[in-house]
């Protein structure tokens, strides 16, 4: 009951918002809705088992029988904290876009709800068609929010993303129909349950590209990888981010391009084990390229706001490194990097937001001599820029250096490169925090016709969960990761005959068992 | 051969005899009250009462014969069955949400109303005769009846230009395919001996290998469906038809005759022509994906609004064939089957829905939809333009709308049989489309303007489109139920 609440409350909450009468207290509505939300993802965390890597709180009703697809909720370690993000974020990205959406207020919330619905269900649903519903769902909301308060060149843009991503999907949706039909063939039922797909056999036969395992491999990880993006197909991405509002480029950066690399986890590697560890080399080397090349292009970058955008390729390179690696350190890295992703690369979207409010440009030229002016911003900035750049002590830290080693115990070629992603990093981010609020005043900031006012009550309140987490998850990752033990120690560990079992199912359980033991037995 | 008129073939085909009785009562009061129209809303009354009665009947009459062993009409010239039943509802209902149009729109109400009426239910008529036709002649029959009473309707329409060449050309193209149809009986006659469907599929297996001139019969037949439901290259009569006639006659036409020609389609394919003929079946197989792409690369180009919407169904008519041909091989006729029928339901609302919207914009016989005419009817219209919204994306195959879930139900029969490269062909079309079904979007959301519809605020048309845009949510979400139920009438 509770993944069902968690998943369809935001519906119910856009609902609520689009038969509100009273405009003026729309936005205060909202936040409340959210946070009622948030505190429902809380008691969900709160009733998770940390113990087990089998699937909790399950949901599962027949929803079209002729097809095996089913209702199927399952919350386990690798989807707990990707919820807790959205949920999380929800509520600030709202309070942090109380005065930047103006126009059709009502949409946006509407948006921003369903969107949410979307996501979470994307994270939740343990049924083919059921996640791929959500998957693409999730785009709609997106595209009216980046076309209709987004910026210049919106509409080319929002375009863009809608196509580019459901390019991607539609094949995944045919190898998802195919994996349905070998259900049939092996199970007997045809099911699209992902842990009957998870029970298949599909052949695999190395160095041979039209063979079925890497076909189906790579119709999923094409999907996943334009969501990520991964580098050759990122180029929808700067264009979304730029154009988009700031409160679509914290949903975005922060959530929608975990659903690639949560992608990954869930499906790509546990499906097709032999064709992953066999192209491993593949997404390890765009992994790599991704991290140097969104580096670089992101130090030329005049736009703050791109430049935040494209150091979201360089972040994303290291997820994909550090999934690819198959071990204990680097999927740990990966998914505590997923978090930490959400987290800083947010909170700069939204720092990117309130400086934008003030001067309505993101021309880093323009600027200078920030720090002397907003105290309190630049002391936000730096420490999320800090978090950024992955400095110890804060929550990117943690991530970047489990990657890092799990890929120096996995391929020590792609450590070497990988590592000067943390220089490149280092020198993007500083020098461009350089340039605004060090220096001589630039133009904006020294124009006595607009004064800038430091951070308003709200955006205090808006940057201080986020810093919060910063240092939290920094400080003590074991609050956090203790709850993905269990299930990231079963991917790595049974990865090559990957099970889910239902808690509480023993049925599930012991079909789950007896395949693993025959697996065992003919090995 | 003997002719018995019983009185249970006559309660068979009640739908069929009140429908014809219900099209004469507008005509005939208008000449009891010396040529004048009575008012508008009686004669709408009349012909929705007339297509009611015939839905009810239809269903009553389905009911009580689907236990029977003898399915059959007339000595084998109609038969009621699972395919007859389902579209010829979505035949009624689309003919209905016509009428309503057609009351609405003002290019289409006026001096003749009655008339139109009559034609329309004729043409219903011609439907129901079609669909459950179980002999080529008899289809040939329904295939006229239904095709005259359009060519009329079109011809009708005040406007002077446009029309009047699109009823020509559709006129001439459309009495060329019922020629190349009807040549091709007279082969299959010389062959088999019979015009009775379920006798030329049992001579098939072992005539369609030996004689060419059956095989010459079967391809001059498929051709003159291919003509009809426009698939490419026998499609070039479609845009400017659509363009040309009068909106709500352009959405009986995209909807209705289609889903009829389609279930006739059904009916001869299921000759298992395919299986012994391999040229046939690659033929119709590239066909398919040449109607794909040349519909949704040209429905990019196209401003006017309904040439889009023409383009558009000419890919959709790509996406069916592909259920069409997966029929032809299938072992398991029933479950590709249900994916086209399914496919018809769900193509025809969100078709209707897209026509009537552009109906409602229409101020007279005159009026050109652009695309970028739309800017700024979100703001005007929310509801309208949401509607228009869900139409679209249906149209793109956006889950949950029935749109998806039909592809979805297309593509995995094909894929079940094995036709995975057209499953693929598909779904990177749908990708195409979604090119073209956001671009109206674009416009109505987020660019400026102020655009106000012709309709008065509660004006029929804006019931029928906010039912569609309803059913075409709601059927998606529960399409699981639907399917089963389409699925065990056809088996």
């Amino acid at each position: 009951m509770i993944l069902s609440a968690i998943t369809f409350l935001p519906l119910l909450f856009a609902l609520v918002v689009l038969l509100w009468p009273n405009t003026k207290t729309l936005r205060h509505l909202a936040l409340g809705l959210s946070i009622i939300e948030f505190l429902a993802s809380l008691a969900m965390l709160a009733h998770f088992d940390s113990s087990t890597a089998s699937l909790q709180m399950v949901e599962r009703f027949t929803w079209i029988e002729r097809f095996g697809i089913s209702y199927f909720l399952g919350l386990d370690g690798l989807s707990l904290w990707l919820i807790m993000l959205t949920t999380f974020l929800t509520p600030i990205v709202l309070l942090g876009s109380w005065n930047s959406i103006q126009d059709r207020v009502k949409g946006f919330l509407v948006s921003v709800f369903v969107l949410q619905t979307a996501m979470i269900g994307t994270f939740l649903a343990m049924d083919a068609i059921f996640f791929y519903l959500f998957w693409e769902l999730s785009l709609v909301p997106m595209y009216f929010m980046i076309g209709i308060w987004g910026g210049q060149r919106r509409i080319y843009a929002t375009v863009k993303f809608f196509i580019y991503t459901m390019l991607g999907s539609v094949l995944m949706l045919v190898a998802i129909i195919y994996l349905m039909f070998m259900t049939q063939e092996t199970l007997g039922t045809m099911s699209a349950s992902l842990l009957d797909f998870y029970r298949l056999k599909i052949p695999f036969i190395g160095g041979q590209f039209f063979t079925l395992q890497t076909l189906l491999f790579f119709a999923f990880a094409l999907a996943f990888s334009i969501k990520v993006p991964v580098f050759p197909f990122h180029t929808w991405l700067p264009d979304a981010h730029v154009e988009a509002p700031t409160p679509g480029s914290v949903i975005l950066a922060g959530v929608m391009l975990k659903m690639g690399t949560y992608g990954f986890l869930r499906w790509t590697i546990p499906l097709f084990p032999e064709a992953s560890e066999y192209w491993a080399w593949l997404f390890m080397t765009v992994g790599v390229i991704g991290i140097v090349y969104g580096a670089l292009v992101a130090m030329v970058q005049p736009d703050i706001k791109k430049l935040v955008a494209y150091s979201s390729v360089s972040h994303m390179g290291y997820i994909l490194l550090g999934l690819f690696t198959f071990n204990q350190f680097g999927m740990t890295g990966s998914l505590y990097q997923m978090l930490n992703h959400g987290v800083s690369t947010g909170a700069l979207f939204l720092l990117v937001g309130m400086i934008y409010e003030r001067t309505h440009s993101r021309e880093i030229s323009k600027y200078g001599g920030l720090a002397g002016v907003l105290p309190l911003f630049t002391i936000a900035f730096f420490i999320i820029t800090l978090s950024s750049i992955a400095v110890p002590m804060t929550n990117g830290f943690i991530g970047e250096f489990l990657i890092l080693l799990g890929s120096f115990k996995a391929e020590k070629a792609f450590a070497y490169v990988a590592v000067t992603g943390v220089v490149l990093g280092a020198v993007y981010m500083l020098w461009m925090f350089k340039r605004v609020f060090f220096g001589e005043k630039g133009e904006l900031v020294k124009d006595e016709h607009h004064p800038l006012h430091d951070l308003s009550c709200r955006e205090i309140c808006v940057l201080v969960p986020m810093v919060v987490m910063v240092f939290w998850m920094g400080l003590f990752p074991n609050h956090f990761l203790d709850f993905s033990k269990a299930s990231l120690d079963h991917l790595v560990a049974d990865r090559s005959n990957y099970q889910l079992a239902i808690m509480g199912d023993k049925a599930e359980v012991k079909a789950a068992t007896t395949a693993f033991n025959k697996a065992e037995a003919s090995q | 051969m003997n002719f018995n008129i019983g009185i249970a073939d006559l309660i068979r085909v009640s739908p069929m005899i009140v429908l014809f009785l219900a099209s004469l009562i507008p005509i005939t009061i208008k000449v009891l009250r010396g040529n004048r129209e009575q008012s508008s809303e009686a004669t709408l009354f009349q012909g929705l009462g007339g297509l009611a009665a015939a839905a009810i009947l239809q269903m009553t009459v389905y009911m009580a014969v689907s236990d029977s062993p003898n399915p059959m009409v007339f000595s084998n010239a109609l038969v009621i069955d699972g395919v007859s039943f389902w579209v010829g509802i979505i035949a009624l209902i689309a003919s209905a949400i016509s009428l309503i149009l057609m009351h609405d729109n003002p290019a289409t109400n006026g001096e003749q109303f009655s008339e139109l009426v009559f034609l329309t239910l004729s043409s219903a008529l011609g439907m129901l005769i079609l669909v459950a036709a179980a002999d080529l002649l008899v289809l040939f029959i329904g295939l006229e009846t239904m095709s005259l009473a359009l060519y009329l309707m079109i011809a009708m329409s005040h406007e002077q230009k446009l029309s009047k060449e699109a009823a020509f050309k559709y006129f001439i193209l459309g009495s060329f395919a019922s020629a190349l149809f009807l040549y091709g009986v007279s082969f299959l006659f010389g062959t088999v001996g019979s015009t009775y469907i379920p006798e030329i599929i049992q001579h098939t297996g072992q005539l369609i290998s030996s004689n060419r001139l059956f095989l010459i019969g079967i391809v001059l037949v498929i051709l003159g469906f291919c003509f009809k439901v426009s698939i490419a290259p026998f499609h070039a009569w479609t845009p400017d038809v659509y363009q040309g006639a009068p909106t709500p006659h352009a959405a009986l036409m995209a909807t209705a005759v289609k889903a009829v020609s389609f279930a006739a389609f059904l009916r001869i394919i299921t000759t298992k022509s395919l299986v012994g003929s391999e040229n046939l079946f690659t033929i119709l197989q590239w066909l398919a994906v040449l109607t794909m792409i040349l519909g949704n690369v040209a429905a990019i180009i196209q401003n006017n609004f309904k040439r889009m919407l023409a383009y558009s169904s000419i890919a959709h008519s790509g996406y069916i064939l592909v259920g069409i041909i997966t029929v032809g091989v299938s072992e398991r006729t029933s479950f590709g089957a249900s994916g086209v029928i399914f496919y018809l339901v769900g193509y025809s609302l969100m078709t209707l829905g897209a026509f009537a919207i552009v109906s409602l914009f229409e101020k007279d016989e005159n009026s050109k939809i652009q695309i970028d005419d739309l800017a700024g009817y979100a703001k005007r219209h929310p509801v309208m333009a949401f509607c228009l919204t869900i139409f679209l994306l249906s149209l793109a195959g956006v889950p949950p709308t029935i749109g998806f879930f039909g592809k979805f139900y297309l593509f995995t029969s094909a894929i079940g049989e094995g036709l995975i490269w057209l499953a693929l062909w598909g779904v990177l079309n749908s990708v195409i489309s979604a090119y073209y079904y956001l671009r109206p979007i674009v416009v109505m959301y987020m660019k400026e303007g102020d655009i106000e519809d012709a309709g008065s605020i509660m004006n029929p048309t804006r019931v029928a489109i906010l039912v569609s845009a309803v059913f075409v949510v709601l059927l998606g979400i529960f399409s699981g139920p639907i399917y089963s139920i389409v699925e065990k009438a056809l088996s």
